[in-house]
């Protein structure tokens, strides 16, 4: 890493950032119940970014041995580039513990395989009719920033993801549904996940109709996830900066029900973006972000903390948007780790009991073509029980739900559940700790 | 590379059943705009390659960016495919094809300079900024990417492709204070530079959707007859049945395989529907798939029945059916899959004033800003509506978006234009991981009856 910053000073940059990042991924990918392939990739890659005449330049590269051909291109991009507005991270007493786990490291492809093919067996057991699939990846990252100004950190990362689902034809009726996990240790129940993505097949089995209007909404830990989206672009600087959150300008204001109080936690243990440092060597750390409902602070990367002057927050991440794995060509962009949210003082079966008719939602179809930075959400509902009284009847199809965040969560919460329950981001990868969220008075739209 | 290729070829071709190299270089240019800064200019450089190896029906994988270390990972994938094959490897027959596709391309866009892409991309962002008070920012992108692909298998294929991909968008963001409202003006290509030039109109438009749709009401939820224009009516044909129609989401399901029989009959009669890669110039065109078969047009309906879906070699030798040349890869970290390329409701012969005529409540929907299938049911957002009353379009609705299920949805299809037009927007398709796609689509105004529309 210093060699590209010591060339590119050596022709002619004022400042100098790179982001390396190497990485070693093994997958075991079961379709259908059979061992379908084993996947190894290997990966490496620099980005960086440099200042010249006052303008940044930024440029990536998967082609380690043409060091001269990265610096050629940054500095092409920076004579066209933006007069530069923040400083690169400077030498500093960061911490940059590894985020390694043994288990993780030590886990061989018999290992995976055995993984997956329990929970095949199992969900078999249950229904030899659903076309099952599972997989199990296992990645050891290695990455790290260097700057001029003599940062320079590095550490190891592993990661972790299981999956096991499927899909159940009944006629032509497509139930699809599973459990996941992801995450930077392997503290991973597979039984557990089984018996939940066996459970929520077993629930939703049959087909219900359910009559448009509003109605009560249970939303389980993952519809919090996906739903969340709209909060999670609510709070980034960047969307706050461009004036298109409605957050922006609030802090210190009551936005959400008292009962809510979310943080971002970037060194959660075991948090699948869980790091020492973001992609632009900002110390990760434990951001409160909405306490008792109150809006607490804004996520940041160096560029909009100096432009909103806001404590920077340690999210300047390379992530792709809504996906969420690395992207070398990405610029650093204020991103969410792992966010983490209070849960309430009922039990969840107590919070369902008490559910005289309406909809438990799961999983929301087409989610991320919503205008979320306004908050609004719609979807069809892939994953969706009806609700009477107190107890899940059936699945509900060919319906729509929509809403806008800030007045639901404002308004029309009943009540959070004490569980706190992991879960991904649109039933993939991430890593969040949300509680089962009922909401009254919720519109949903069906065939009459 | 050529000779590389072949040289890892002979070396593990005769440890498995079937064995393939692919290897990849990618420049790509990017200009971006966020409000009145430029918030993304770059340059990016991929080079990597994967080997693929099929061994008593399954698959070892290995991709890398060390590519002198080719030997090592081929081995590897070659040992993984040996590890746990145990079954029959299928792959349809293909004459191997040795060929050279160099670009053909009316205006490479290497050939303009960084700088003029940033006054380009500058000008139509001072337009958005400078066209209304309440346009408060802005979002632009511009992309292209000149591509070398080399593929090599042990059959003796060998095909050398060039490829140009070309896209973005002009995005203007209004606002009053609370919550915002946005539309875009997008555009795409695969050989020419000048997709990108011209957009003023389309980006004066944009504004004014976006403007229009902070007076407008949020859509009453409910069921509708919603009439489709050709932008949304091709990503509603590529997600209410491009998707189920891919090879490998109903190879390895028997009981799928009963539901999707071919001859089943999904539409009326003057529904057609195809996939092609040989419209020149769109993002989804092709010359050879990343299997190094041939690209081809494949009727998936005709006359409203089934007749075909997009295959990769091995799903259609696991179904005994002809390879489409639709097995694609997003990139070398990738193996290919069947995807969609140009995907096409064609004509049919109703006007749009014959459409609309007789609806006394329905809804206009017009482009989309995305869309989503889980097989069945799928959804896709409008990225402008308005309502249709007592036969006429009245007001601007926002919002809208819309619910269907591919088992009757088709089916409520009651009238098909006569004026289909195909668009490639700057964004792409997702699946299994891999995105974005280069994909097109293209359809003519649609009338769907019975559409079920969440809001309010």
């Amino acid at each position: 890493m210093k060699k590209i910053i010591e060339k590119a000073l050596a022709k002619g940059v004022e400042r100098a950032e790179v982001f390396f990042f190497e990485n070693l991924r093994t997958d075991v990918d079961y379709e259908a119940g059979k061992l379908r392939s084993l996947a190894d990739t290997e990966e490496r890659g620099a980005a960086l970014r440099v200042v010249k005449d006052g303008k940044l330049g930024f440029a990536t590269t998967t082609k380690l041995d043409d060091v001269g051909g990265l610096v050629d291109n940054a500095i092409a991009t920076a004579a066209e580039g933006e007069p530069v507005t923040f400083e690169f991270s400077s030498a500093a007493d960061v911490p940059t513990p590894s985020i390694t786990d043994e288990r993780i490291e030590t886990l061989s492809v018999d290992d995976m395989m055995k993984d997956s093919e329990q929970a095949i067996a199992r969900v078999n057991d249950y229904e030899s009719r659903i076309n099952i699939g599972s997989g199990t990846a296992r990645q050891r990252q290695h990455l790290g920033v260097a700057t001029c100004r003599g940062f320079e950190g590095e550490f190891e990362r592993t990661t972790y993801e299981f999956y096991v689902g499927g899909m159940l034809l009944d006629g032509t009726s497509m139930l699809h549904t599973g459990a996941s996990f992801s995450g930077t240790t392997l503290d991973v129940d597979h039984g557990e996940l089984t018996a939940r993505a066996i459970e929520k097949f077993d629930k939703a089995r049959k087909n219900v109709d359910i009559a448009p209007g509003r109605m009560t909404v249970v939303l389980t830990p993952r519809a919090v996830a996906d739903i969340f989206l709209t909060l999670a672009l609510g709070v980034n600087g960047l969307y706050v900066d461009e004036r298109i959150s409605p957050l922006a300008g609030r802090l210190g204001e009551t936005i959400l029900d008292e009962r809510i109080t979310i943080r971002d936690d970037g060194t959660r243990a075991g948090g699948f973006f869980s790091a020492a440092f973001d992609d632009e060597g900002v110390p990760m750390g434990e951001t409160t972000v909405f306490e008792n409902g109150v809006l607490r602070s804004y996520l940041t990367d160096r560029r909009t903390a100096a432009k909103l002057d806001h404590p920077l927050t340690g999210n300047g991440l390379k992530a792709k948007r809504l996906i969420q794995s690395k992207e070398l060509g990405k610029v650093p962009s204020p991103e969410t780790t792992s966010w983490v949210m209070e849960g309430g003082e009922t039990p969840y079966e107590e919070l369902l009991g008490a559910v005289g008719s309406g909809v438990l939602v799961d999983s929301i179809m087409g989610i991320i073509m919503a205008n979320l930075a306004a908050g609004d959400f719609s979807g069809n509902l892939m994953y969706a029980l009806k609700i009477e009284d107190g107890k899940t009847v059936g699945r509900v199809k060919d319906t729509m739900i929509s809403g806008n965040v800030y007045e639901l969560l404002r308004d029309n919460v009943v009540g959070l559940s004490k569980e706190v329950h992991r879960t991904g981001v649109l039933g993939g990868i991430g890593s969040h700790w949300y509680p089962y969220i009922v909401l009254k008075d919720v519109s949903i739209a069906a065939k009459s | 590379m050529k000779n590389r290729i072949t040289e890892v070829l002979k070396k593990f071709s005769d440890r498995c059943d079937y064995l393939e190299v692919h290897i990849e270089e990618t420049e790509e240019s990017r200009v971006g705009f966020t409000g009145d800064r430029l918030s993304d200019i770059g340059r990016r450089v991929d080079f990597g390659g994967n080997v693929r190896a099929l061994h008593r029906g399954a698959w070892g994988f290995a991709s890398f960016n060390s590519i002198d270390r080719i030997d090592e990972f081929a081995g590897h994938a070659v040992n993984q495919a040996r590890l746990v094959g145990t079954g029959r490897s299928e792959l349809a027959e293909v004459e191997p094809v040795v060929a050279d596709v160099a670009l053909d391309v009316k205006h490479d866009p290497r050939d303009v300079s960084l700088a003029d892409k940033v006054a380009m991309m500058r000008a139509y962002n001072e337009q958005v900024l400078g066209f209304h008070d309440e346009i408060i920012t802005s979002s632009l992108l511009y992309f292209d990417r000149y591509r070398k692909f080399w593929f090599g298998n042990s059959e003796g294929a060998m095909v050398y492709q060039e490829r140009v991909d070309i896209g973005g968008r002009v995005t203007p963001v209004a606002s009053r204070g609370e919550g915002s409202q946005s539309y875009s003006a997008s555009f795409g290509g695969s050989d020419d530079f000048g997709v990108a030039r011209g957009l003023e109109k389309d980006v004066e438009k944009a504004c004014r959707v976006a403007l229009g749709k902070l007076d407008a009401p949020k859509v009453k939820a409910g069921e509708y007859t919603v009439v489709v224009d050709p932008r949304l009516g091709g990503v509603f044909i590529h997600e209410a049945f491009g998707h189920l129609s891919e090879g490998d989401n109903v190879y390895e399901d028997k009981n799928l395989q009963d539901v999707m029989v071919l001859g089943r009959k999904f539409g009326k009669p003057f529904l057609n529907v195809y996939d092609t890669g040989l419209d020149k110039g769109y993002r989804g065109y092709l010359v050879y798939d990343d299997e190094g078969v041939p690209t081809e047009k494949t009727y998936l309906i005709r006359e409203g029945e089934l007749v075909g879906r997009l295959h990769s070699r091995e799903t259609a030798g696991k179904m005994g059916e002809r390879p489409t040349g639709s097995a694609r890869l997003i990139d070398y970290r990738h193996p290919p899959v069947p995807r969609m390329r140009n995907t096409v409701i064609d004509n049919g012969d109703a006007t749009f004033d014959e459409m609309i005529a007789d609806v006394d409540l329905g809804i206009y929907a017009i482009s989309a800003s995305g869309g989503q299938t889980n097989g069945e049911m799928f959804t896709f957002t409008a990225a402008d509506a308005y309502m249709i009353r007592d036969g006429r379009i009245a007001e601007q609705v926002r919002d809208v978006m819309l619910s269907g299920n591919v088992f009757s949805t088709l089916d409520s299809i009651d009238a098909v234009g006569d004026d289909l037009a195909c668009h490639d927007g700057g964004g792409g398709c997702g699946k299994a991981g891999q995105f974005p796609l280069p994909v097109t689509h293209g359809s003519p105004h649609v009338r769907i009856r019975n559409v079920v529309i969440g809001g309010e």
